[in-house]
């Protein structure tokens, strides 16, 4: 029988695109709204990022929209209160951006540097850069020191382009994709569209990950590492195909440095960089001509094993020779590393054979005509089809950056970079190595008074003399990035700015400004004590950190701490762009940007934080936002976006340019601009022909398109891939003693140069478990992210966090076992630094010395708009409370250090080392807990006890 | 005809994303919703879902494997929750969907107790059972666009590891993938004949053989000889 | 299964209200072996029985609003029988007791009697097998479900009844040898539904069935797996787990074994045996039986496994 069904009444209903927020993906959606109420959020099927597709964070919209979380109006800290005590009065706006600035115009004209501006999970770095950089400070950057910074580093410094944001695997050409460490990472729905048409396709998926879970759950295989040793992993394959020949000659000597002549002098000044002629082009041997010859020249045939005798008397080998050397060493081989990074030695060996079966005998050809940057035609693109994509994994440990090298030399050697079946670059990637913007660090300009900085805060060093430090070598930046303890760190190091402002080394602050960024909980080291840091006070009874801003759209952990808080708005609230000058939304084969809208009316006193800024911008009169007449330039958000230029004809969207709407990528400012992305789905796609899609980093056709687009670089050349890195040599140098120009004063700092700026990846023993006694905490412990909750954004959110809303320890069955544990004891976890008490959890698909549980699902009662006794605050933990943003003291050291990459600066999250016991009988429940927080104003704690959320209206 | 759903455990990773879909779905549906969510923001939220996924781990350590299982109503063939239902509310219509009339429902919970995959859910706001639609109201609703008129978790997924359709078509996407993957209904020792199907994982043929291994290798070394390569 | 107070109470209460009527039309027929007031009493406590049982079955509805609705689906709800017998029982009951009353013999009231012992054994087989259909609950699905059933309502029942004979001092020793004697069948019919439940768990169904672990839901190259939950999807309860996860621990399913073999039969079989008159030990004789029988009930239900609990990590049912 049927009976009859009711639909939608869709006259009611008005449907929207625009872009999710719930992590950085980006995916395209559509929003049904009914009643002013959002009624559906789905997937836009013709967005290039997800195409139709969405999570369950993205699904789960509503109720993010809808989140008891919300804050409604600013606050101010009332004057006479305890700062963490979240006693807070509401302000008005305009009393709130007064105060604001106020103390910023304050600071601008004394010392700019005692503003430190750190934004954490947002999407518009180039604006709050720009701003920064307007203000004159150098204390900003985003959040990717404590993210992913080594691999956006490992890469630009390597290939021109990085995984993560900046590359994609080819789905759709790939037939062996290695997956190494990642969770649920950027891009999500993108990897899970990928992974299934790899399996459709019968391409073998490999997941080297110390947990089985999500996508490694799919894996054809498995192999569960040891963390911290992916790069012993990447280097015994790099020594198997060595041994056996197995790489693409042409592809190392086209498009490497792999033929490059090194310099030979060890002790003397000049060691180990290029040897260069008089022009500065680096040299190589030229197997037909029998001489040393400029290496960048076409049709010359250069020998990749070389040692010969420059011209000046000097010995100078290739760097292949000198690769060989080191990886075929028998310290790399499959038999030495297997028991340290767990995976056997034939499987090792057995993997690198496909991997080179597949790159060499199953390559791909498509017909497509493509030039090189020689001006030479070619009717084919060859790929060798192996793919990869890493992340968090290999990114969170202080030996991350040489492993993601390790990684990007793998791919040199197998000629399987941005081709068929490849991991492929991104637009506005890939650039030249290493990019040629440098941090601001003339001390003359940082410190100068209403005065922008000439450059930007962030960079890409390439030596000593591009570090961010004074005369002494001291640190100028508040983060301590760009000094000797972390020279290539152009993400920052957000992790350390509130311990280092504490104790005013370098220099104490004055404002911290943090953008939705839960640096009170789980996006810090060491919380308890980052906490107490926030509210230490100076012998004088003032806050060692004087004034502290808070910017997030939802009350979090952090938000208790804020002097004042600025509310921002929801995803659905807003315009946002996410632009090709930033993180877009591009492909490998298209260029791509995107913007919000807003969907909802606002029905509370928040702004969006760019209007603000382009507010505060105006009111302190930054000169790129402040016309000739001293006028404002830009009258908010949107009016920027529109008219802001770059470059000529370059804007933050690159679509619908040109006064009539018709230009790509550059144009006059469109006044319409944002009209016309509404009108087209909020994304603009612009594909490349297919004779620029492939092999871009030698790609003439699109070097010098992607140059006249300010894609690349002026003036548009071949992108020769870095497997030895002179920019780290310079640093080594540095730490010798050898360089001719700035050195570390420290011999801490420099035996670290010395050591870790090996212009070749190595591996080495990850920082923390070289210094503490490796008996005493013999487990490794880790975090993944759920695929249904995005760091601490989503346990606000009532349908997410019935999904999790606790969570427990997990251990290897066969582990438990031997220590005599069981599911549900409650133990106690030991690191170096602190101890937490949670319940344990046996499983299968768990490395056997590694414990792991979900990552920030813990909060601190009272916060996220959830009740005192939710169990997220009773039941959930942070494994954060065992790591210390500084590193245990090591002997000889003339400071304690940070717990980071001595590369890049990026936080060593993983390279956590713990031990597990059980407790005692009656020694139950999560330790520490933490007080409830009070709730915010206008907040009576009252929650229904059922909720019923629909959009229908009663009939 | 028999509609129902295939679901791929080759390419399910478990992130809930059909789960969700169908909760945001059916809130507002005039067939399924509103949903109730308990303790919303308490110390034990939980709430009416249709569509769950549970994760389970196949074989020991280091040789095991992690299924994830998302589980909805099957629609089963003989579905004894429709011939259990006293009041006639749990009824399957002549397109093979199993609904619950919410009209008719006196909340005895009789047909969860003869549903073995626990398809059915009680809302206690409303005092009726509910479960699975199917989307009956987007399949059916022609002033969605076409390539719209799927089940909102088909929709969502991000592997693409669900798929709608006719099974009594032996053409359609559902039929063939069955047929071609070796689709299995869950516990059919039941003799309910559940609709749904399941797609065991694949298994992936090795890569390389020994005989191409060693061509591999003899190929390898002979490149060895520092061949003459131009830039 | 969640032991659901108000069912169990339904069952047991319905069930000895229904034997006793049952059993009362049949001594009715057989030989008028009830005086009327005796009968009267009896129908009386039968409904009194009864009527409170349906009652705590409504109570046991989420919507009752609804629960006109039940007689809809005669055809194929064994639910829907048990209301359409029971709507018809009643009032049939109900004139029964009228005629008894009035202590008219005749053609009527022997089409009463019939009527309302047929439709009692209706009502009770209905009832036991709205949960003997039931195929994913392993411990009820079969035919020693509806014996046991009305087994044990006729035993209590037949104990109340003998009460009845005892008091109104009327065929004290043949209502004392049928209640003995429904007693020990109804002791041996749960006993071997025990043995039976107990000798099918090596078949019981597994979790690795409830996956298709045999389909293919296993490692690669592997023919046979072991499976185990690693995640059930949610930190907290859902209503599968309230319906369907309740758990016994072994020592409280062994006291209340004895509290209902105790109560439910070697209290009342002693009654029976002793031949003690007087009704305060009658109605203590009934009441023991009664809770008893609640207990076992309760038993009955707590020990019940739904496959759905597979589902949620149970490694059989």
């Amino acid at each position: 029988m049927t009976r009859t069904i009711a639909f939608d009444k869709r006259s009611r209903q008005q449907t929207h695109f625009t872009t999710c927020y719930m992590c950085a993906c980006r995916c395209g959606i559509k929003v049904t709204i009914e009643s002013n109420k959002v009624r559906f959020i789905q997937g836009n099927l013709n967005h290039p990022v997800n195409k139709g597709v969405l999570c369950a964070k993205g699904s789960a919209g509503i109720m993010k929209q809808y989140s008891a979380a919300k804050l409604k109006k600013p606050l101010m800290r009332r004057p006479g209160s305890e700062r963490g005590a979240a006693d807070f009065v509401e302000i008005e706006w305009d009393d709130a951006l007064d105060i604001v600035a106020a103390r910023l115009a304050k600071i601008r004209s004394t010392n700019p540097t005692q503003l430190a501006f750190f934004t954490g999970r947002d999407q518009m770095q180039a604006l709050s850069g720009l701003w920064a950089q307007q203000f004159g400070t150098p204390n900003w950057a985003a959040h990717g020191g404590f993210c992913s910074v080594n691999m956006a580093v490992a890469g630009l410094y390597t290939i021109g382009y990085s995984f993560w944001e900046f590359g994609a695997p080819d789905w759709d050409h790939a037939k062996y994709f290695l997956l190494w460490g990642v969770a649920e990472d950027h891009s999500s729905n993108p990897i899970k569209i990928g992974l299934e048409k790899l399996k459709r396709r019968g391409a073998k998926f490999v997941s080297i990950n110390p947990v089985r879970t999500g996508y490694s759950a799919i894996a054809d295989e498995w192999l569960p590492i040891r963390p911290g040793t992916d790069g012993l992993l990447a280097l015994a394959i790099v020594h198997v195909l060595l041994k056996r020949g197995l790489i693409d000659w042409e592809f190392l000597i086209r498009y490497t440095n792999a033929p490059w002549l090194v310099v030979q002098t060890p002790g003397i000044a000049g060691d180990g960089l290029f040897a260069r002629d008089g022009q500065d082009n680096p040299l190589v041997w030229d197997q037909q001509a029998q001489k040393v010859v400029n290496g960048l020249q076409p049709e010359i045939a250069p020998a990749l094993f070389a040692t010969v005798r420059l011209d000046d008397g000097r010995f100078a080998r290739s760097v292949f020779a000198l690769a060989t050397e080191r990886y075929l060493d028998d310290r790399y081989s499959p038999e030495h590393v297997a028991a340290e990074c767990g995976v056997a030695a034939e499987t090792i060996t057995r993997i690198a054979h496909e991997m080179a079966h597949v790159a060499f005998n199953q390559a791909v050809e498509l017909p497509i005509r493509w030039t090189d940057m020689h001006g030479r035609t070619h009717d084919k693109v060859v790929g060798r089809p192996v793919a990869m994509y890493a992340m968090r994994g290999i990114s969170a440990h202080s030996n991350g950056f040489h492993t993601c090298r390790a990684l990007h030399l793998i791919q040199m050697l197998l000629g399987a970079l941005d081709g068929p079946g490849n991991f492929r670059a991104r637009a506005p990637y890939p650039r030249r190595i290493p990019m040629r913007s440098l941090p601001e660090n003339d001390p003359a300009v940082i410190f100068a008074p209403d005065t922008p900085l000439k450059r930007m805060p962030n960079g890409n060093p390439t030596r000593p003399e591009d570090l961010v430090i004074d005369k002494n070598g001291k640190p100028m930046r508040i983060d301590k990035a760009y000094s000797w303890e972390a020279p290539l760190s152009p993400h920052g190091l957000m992790h350390m700015v509130i311990t280092n402002a504490a104790n005013g080394d370098p220099y104490p602050i004055d404002t911290l400004l943090l953008f939705m960024a839960n640096m009170a909980w789980n996006s810090t080291m060491n919380t308890a004590e980052v906490r107490e840091m926030l509210v230490r006070k100076d012998e004088h009874g003032e806050y060692a950190i004087p004034f502290l801003v808070v910017v997030d759209a939802f009350h979090s952990e952090t938000v208790n701490f804020a002097d004042l808080v600025l509310p921002d708005t929801t995803y659905l609230e807003r315009y946002d762009a996410i632009s090709l000058l930033d993180r877009p939304i591009s492909e490998p084969d298209a260029a791509g940007d995107a913007i919000r809208h807003p969907v909802l009316e606002l029905d509370r006193d928040v702004r969006p934080w760019q209007d603000v800024l382009v507010e505060l911008a105006s009111r302190l009169k930054f000169p790129a936002f402040t016309a000739a007449d001293g006028s404002p330039k830009f009258s908010d958000y949107k009016d920027f976006i529109v008219n802001y230029e770059k470059f000529p004809g370059i804007g933050f969207l690159a679509g619908w340019r040109g006064v009539d709407g018709k230009s790509s990528l550059r144009g006059a400012p469109n006044p319409k601009q944002w009209e016309k992305y509404i009108e087209n789905q909020s994304f603009f796609s612009y594909r490349w022909p297919d004779n620029m899609r492939y092999y871009k980093f030698a790609n003439k056709d699109y070097l010098e398109f992607a140059e006249k687009n300010a894609l690349f670089g002026t003036p548009p050349a071949a992108v020769i891939m870095q497997m030895y890195s002179e920019p780290l040599q310079k640093f080594r140098l540095a730490g010798q003693g050898l360089y001719d120009g700035p050195q570390p004063s420290s011999a801490t700092d420099r035996e670290r140069l010395a050591k870790y700026f090996d212009p070749l990846p190595f591996w080495y023993e990850p920082l923390e478990s070289a210094r503490i006694s490796r008996t005493e905490f013999p487990l490794h412990a880790i975090t993944q992210r759920p695929m249904m909750m995005y760091h601490s954004w989503d346990s606000q959110n009532a349908w997410l966090r019935q999904i999790i809303s606790e969570n427990f320890l997990y251990m290897n069955r066969g582990t438990a076992a031997r220590l005599g544990l069981a599911d549900f004891d409650w133990v106690w976890v030991e690191s170096h630094h602190g101890r937490l008490r949670c319940q344990l959890k046996t499983m299968e698909g768990c490395e056997a010395n590694t414990v792991w549980t979900w990552n920030a699902v813990g909060r601190q009662a009272g916060t996220a708009g959830l009740n005192n006794d939710a169990s997220e605050a009773t039941a959930g933990f942070l494994l954060n409370h065992l790591i210390s943003e500084l590193l245990p003291h090591s002997r000889g050291e003339d400071r304690r250090l940070t717990n980071s990459d001595p590369v890049t600066g990026q936080a060593a999250w993983f390279d956590l080392r713990v031990k597990v016991s059980k407790c005692a009988p009656g020694e139950t429940g999560i330790w520490p807990r933490f007080a409830a927080a009070e709730r915010l104003p206008g907040d009576d704690g009252r929650r229904p006890a059922t909720w019923r959320y629909h959009t229908v209206p009663a009939s | 005809m028999r509609l129902g759903l295939v679901i791929d455990l080759d390419t399910c990773v478990g992130c809930h994303a059909c789960a969700t879909a169908c909760k945001e779905w059916n809130a507002s549906s005039p067939v399924g919703g509103p949903l109730s969510d308990y303790e919303p923001f308490g110390p034990k939220p939980s709430g009416v879902w249709f569509n769950r996924v549970r994760h389970y781990e196949v074989g020991e350590y280091p040789e095991n494997k992690t299924i994830n299982f998302p589980m909805s109503c099957m629609h089963c063939v003989d579905a004894d929750c429709v011939t259990v239902c006293p009041t006639g509310a749990s009824y399957k219509r002549d397109d093979g969907i199993v609904l619950v009339d919410q009209d008719k429902c006196m909340g005895c919970n009789l047909c969860a107790w003869a549903c073995p995959y626990g398809a059915r859910e009680l809302d206690a706001a409303t005092g009726t059972m509910k479960k699975c639609t199917l989307c009956v109201d987007r399949i059916n609703d022609e002033l969605l666009p076409p390539e719209e008129r799927q089940p909102a978790c088909v929709l969502a997924c991000p592997t693409h590891a669900r798929f709608f359709g006719d099974f009594d078509d032996p053409e359609s996407e559902v039929s063939r993938l069955t047929a071609e993957r070796g689709g299995f209904g869950l516990l059919p020792e039941l003799a309910y004949a559940p609709v749904n199907q399941y797609l065991p994982p694949r298994e992936l043929k090795a890569v390389i053989g020994p005989d191409e291994v060693k061509a591999l290798l003899e190929r390898g070394l002979a490149s060895l000889a520092s061949p003459l390569i131009r830039r | 299964m969640k032991p659901s107070l108000s069912i169990i109470f339904f069952t047991v209460s319905s069930g000895a209200g229904l034997g006793l009527l049952a059993l009362l039309a049949l001594a009715d027929l057989f030989d008028h072996a009830l005086p009327s007031a005796a009968l009267l009493q009896g129908i009386a406590l039968a409904l009194v029985l009864v009527l409170a049982g349906l009652a705590s079955s409504v109570l046991h509805l989420a919507k009752p609003a609804n629960a006109w609705r039940a007689f809809a689906r005669f055809r194929s709800s064994w639910l829907s029988r048990e209301a359409v017998f029971s709507a018809c029982l009643v009032p049939l009951a109900l004139a029964y007791g009228a005629l008894a009353w009035t202590d008219e013999a005749g053609p009527v009231s022997i089409v009463a009697a019939l009527c309302a012992m047929v439709l009692s054994w209706a009502v009770l087989f209905s009832t036991a097998m709205i949960y003997a259909s039931l195929k994913p609950i392993r411990q009820w699905y079969g035919w020693w479900t509806p014996i046991n059933y009305l087994l044990l309502g006729h035993w209590s029942g037949a104990v109340m009844l003998l009460g009845l004979a005892r008091v109104h001092a009327t065929h004290e020793r043949s209502f004392g040898w049928l209640a003995g004697a429904l007693g020990v069948a109804a002791l041996i019919a749960k006993i071997g539904h025990s043995r039976a439940i107990v000798a099918g768990a090596p078949d019981a169904l597994t979790l690795e069935r409830a996956i298709g672990v045999n389909e293919g839901v296993r490692p690669p190259g592997m023919t046979v797996a072991r499976a185990r939950l690693f995640d059930v999807g949610h930190s907290h309860g859902t209503f599968l787990t309230d319906e369907f996860g309740f758990i016994l621990a072994r020592r409280h399913a062994l006291a209340l074994r004895i509290a209902a073999l105790t109560a439910g039969f070697v209290v009342p079989e002693a009654w029976i045996v002793s031949g003690a008159a007087g009704a305060p030990l009658a109605w203590l004789a009934g009441i023991a039986c009664v809770g008893g029988l609640l207990a076992e009930r309760w038993l009955f239900f707590a020990e019940a496994q739904h496959t759905v609990r597979l589902y949620h990590g149970a490694p059989r049912t």
